[in-house]
């Protein structure tokens, strides 16, 4: 007896999966947009040669890079509005979790990014009078961003896949969507087959995108850092 | 707010018994997700159109999708194709087992495409077929050089085996979440176990970062 697979209980909810596949993608940009801002704050930190600084931002980058992002958005989910005493939804615990979580891969990216740039560029713009800062901002970083682009869009996709998780704290995305949609036409497999093929085109063709980039940097004589 | 550990501490039974669940299903993944990849890699690393586009489909498809789905794909998706039921264990374990072949078949395959050729020509000179050089010269070599990588993999594998939760398996998060709802402890429980996973990690991260500086040394 073979089953007999049917699509149009799952096609009937189409509504519920594109605003599944719409929430995926703005916790994905929420988390992108602070993940990378705070990401290049981290490694400017941790690249100070005063340790009060440093240290405490390596501490961070390490505790987020090495523990499970799922124990740390139960955590701030869970734990910490009782700690804080505020109402948590599950958006503003995703957001926090996976801003700060690619925080601390970006900061990396930007780390070794800011340290392949050769020490002649920083002499130089000290020659020209340039203070640290200045010499940041103007000279050392527009190079450096070049190099991390493909590293950077690659932690970008990662985000993406990692932004599942938020399913489990009941945040109306695209694989909570799939569980619904599931539940109401009792289509398991056509319903998460459809959600992996959804998945798999859009992050498919972001990583298609990242390939292009890379080549066409590469070409044009940039070296990449990872 | 007063931290209070004894609820915890009360509880070190069941986070006993959830971190004898993750380190099964680490194991699981880790001997599964490595020896698959190998075998993925040689066949990315292949000439053979029927052993390349396979192994290529297998890596996109694995690589592009997030792992939480394929795992609840195989748990509840899965299970109608066949005449038998899924464990979470199994679900769990295949999930991240193929994604993690997906991921480190690219590493294998680098690793094996970074030996000089000079080094397979030495070895067809010494009259080796194709296994017995990849096995005896390549390998050895390209392995060295995907140590770090691998390491990061195991790494990842140990986070991801965190997901297995969703599907309720017994694991660390999944007892500490048990811990949490009995005893109205959610500070305490989630800190505790993302403690223990930190404690757990930490060293494998450190060799992770020793192996990478004495590849930067060596070569």
């Amino acid at each position: 007896m073979a089953y007999q697979w049917d699509f149009s209980p799952v096609l009937a909810n189409a509504p519920l999966l594109v605003e599944g596949l719409v929430n995926t993608l703005r916790i994905t940009g929420t988390a992108l947009v602070f993940g990378v801002a705070l990401g290049l704050g981290l490694a400017l930190l941790r690249l100070s040669p005063r340790r009060y600084l440093s240290w405490p931002a390596g501490f961070v980058i390490e505790v987020f890079r090495t523990t499970p992002p799922l124990v740390q958005l139960f955590w701030f989910f869970f734990a910490m509005p009782i700690l804080v005493g505020i109402e948590m939804t599950p958006f503003m615990a995703g957001a926090v979790t996976f801003s700060i979580q690619s925080a601390s891969f970006f900061a990396e990216v930007f780390r070794a990014g800011i340290q392949s740039i050769e020490r002649g560029q920083w002499d130089g713009a000290r020659a020209l009078g340039m203070r640290h800062d200045q010499a940041m901002r103007r000279i050392i970083l527009p190079q450096a961003v070049k190099r991390m682009i493909p590293a950077f869009m690659e932690r970008a996709i990662e985000l993406m896949k990692t932004t599942t998780l938020i399913a489990t704290i009941s945040y109306a995305d695209l694989l909570f969507a799939a569980n619904e949609v599931s539940q109401k036409t009792f289509r398991p497999l056509e319903t998460y087959t459809v959600v992996a093929l959804i998945y798999f085109v859009v992050i498919f063709l972001a990583s298609q995108v990242a390939r292009l980039v890379e080549l066409r940097l590469a070409r044009s004589g940039e070296s990449t850092v990872h | 707010m007063r931290w209070d550990f004894a609820s915890v501490f009360d509880n070190t039974d069941a986070l006993l018994v959830g971190a004898a669940g993750t380190l099964r299903i680490f194991a699981i993944c880790l001997v599964l997700g490595l020896s698959l990849g190998l075998l993925v890699g040689l066949g990315r690393y292949s000439r053979n159109r029927w052993l390349h586009i396979p192994a290529t489909i297998f890596v996109e498809f694995f690589r592009n999708t997030p792992v939480l789905v394929q795992i609840l794909w195989f748990y509840f998706a899965l299970p109608i194709l066949l005449p038998f039921q899924i464990s979470p264990l199994a679900a769990a374990s295949l999930g991240i087992s193929l994604n993690s072949a997906a991921f480190s078949a690219e590493i294998y395959r680098g690793g094996i495409q970074s030996i000089e050729t000079g080094q397979w020509d030495g070895a067809r000179a010494l009259g080796m077929r194709w296994g017995q050089a990849m096995r005896r010269i390549i390998l050895p070599q390209a392995l060295k050089r995907m140590l770090p990588a691998l390491t990061n993999r195991a790494i990842e594998i140990f986070k991801m085996s965190t997901l297995a939760s969703a599907v309720a398996y017994v694991e660390l998060l999944q007892q500490g979440k048990l811990i949490a709802s009995l005893n109205y402890n959610p500070i305490e429980a989630y800190t505790a176990v993302a403690v223990i996973f930190f404690v757990f990690l930490w060293p494998l991260v450190q060799f992770s970062y020793f192996l990478e500086r004495r590849l930067r040394r060596d070569e």
